[in-house]
């Protein structure tokens, strides 16, 4: 709260020590939304450039941290909303790799195997350009919730967020999900079919 | 729940936080119903997925870089000079109407002052020559149009009554 009210009076000094103390966490969490580091820079510097600007908002009732994950959380929704979204999905897109990680998937979908990091690269890659292809709130939602294992309550506080609504949020953006996905592995069905049938 | 298509169950909740009962459920369901086999296995993926992102990005955790702070900190200060240089600009604005109105007023005084008595002073002294030459004659003798009276008979018809008067 000190280095708040220094850094509101224009301690420069302050503003700079919160940065060294806050910025791996502000770092960490927009690297979540984020893939390219340019991007997540971007973002982080965002972040502390708003902090400045709304340090006057900060009444110390919560901790700086918290303060400092909702601003990165609204930051990199807007990011994610003015960036283009990518146009739908298709089979065609994907890259060798990737089909191959959904056939293997597929084989096998109800296994959690562990998988070399080779191919985790490649999941995580197929993961980004599916969730490309969704509105900004439902990659947040899935990346927070489903992935990262963050409660309800936590995606609630981070964004600001009724609890209804995040989970209405995630209810809808599995379903986006689960259909992109769905369309992916029919696609891949349907050609591994129309090889089989070439073959024999 | 055989009757039941299990997709608003997949979707309620992560998969990760069914419960084993649930999952059973849903395979008992999914073995009979080719549509929700196919919304399962999707699901399944979907999460794999997620999970393996949520790994990988974990595993690479971007931090900030050498010079992020001095960047940021320059970044700020430019922000910070564009503000006041706008600030600056918004009240040269609004000083700048105050001004000009102010300028306006003092000049309309000047004018009001200066010029317009002046122009009235300059008529008068135009107009009170020709006023003064033909008044004595119109308004007394209303003979000023006629030319065969001469000047002697005029101070005649004037002064003559004062004189018989004595």
């Amino acid at each position: 709260m000190e280095l708040a009210r220094s850094a509101r009076d224009g301690d420069e000094s302050a503003f700079e020590e919160i940065m060294r103390r806050y910025s791996p966490r502000v770092f960490r969490f927009a690297s979540k939304f984020f893939k390219q580091r340019s991007l997540v820079e971007e973002a982080a510097q965002e972040v502390f450039l708003k902090a400045f600007t709304e340090l006057g908002s900060f009444e110390g009732r919560g901790s700086m941290e918290g303060w400092l994950t909702r601003i990165t959380t609204n930051t990199c929704l807007n990011l994610l909303r003015s960036s283009k979204r990518r146009p739908e999905l298709t089979v065609s897109d994907l890259t060798e790799d990737q089909t191959d990680w959904l056939d293997k998937n597929l084989t096998d979908a109800a296994t959690e195997q562990h998988q070399s990091t080779e191919r985790s690269l490649v999941a995580a890659d197929l993961a980004g350009r599916v969730l490309q292809t969704m509105p900004a709130d439902d990659q947040l939602v899935l990346t927070m919730i489903d992935g990262e294992d963050a409660s309800v309550k936590d995606v609630a506080e981070m964004t600001g967020w009724s609890e209804s609504k995040v989970k209405t949020q995630a209810f809808r953006a599995r379903r986006r999900m689960r259909e992109a996905v769905e369309k992916l592995l029919a696609g891949r069905k349907g050609r591994r079919q129309e090889l089989g049938s070439a073959r024999s | 729940m055989r009757d039941e298509h299990i997709i608003s169950l997949i979707e309620s909740t992560s998969l990760a936080n069914l419960s084993e009962n649930e999952l059973a459920l849903i395979r008992v369901h999914a073995k009979g119903c080719a549509t929700c086999l196919q919304a399962f296995e999707a699901a399944q993926v979907s999460l794999l997925l997620l999970k393996e992102q949520a790994a990988v990005q974990s595993a690479s955790d971007l931090g900030p870089s050498p010079f992020f702070h001095t960047r940021v900190l320059a970044a700020l200060r430019e922000r910070q000079a564009v503000n006041d240089t706008w600030a600056f600009a918004r009240l040269w604005r609004a000083a700048g109407a105050l001004a000009s109105s102010m300028v306006a007023t003092v000049a309309a005084l000047a004018f009001l002052t200066f010029v317009i008595p002046d122009t009235q002073v300059a008529t008068i002294s135009q107009a009170s020559p020709n006023a003064n030459s033909y008044s004595a004659e119109e308004v007394i003798l209303d003979q000023a149009q006629s030319d065969d009276v001469s000047d002697s008979q005029l101070l005649t018809t004037i002064y003559d009554g004062d004189e018989e008067a004595r």
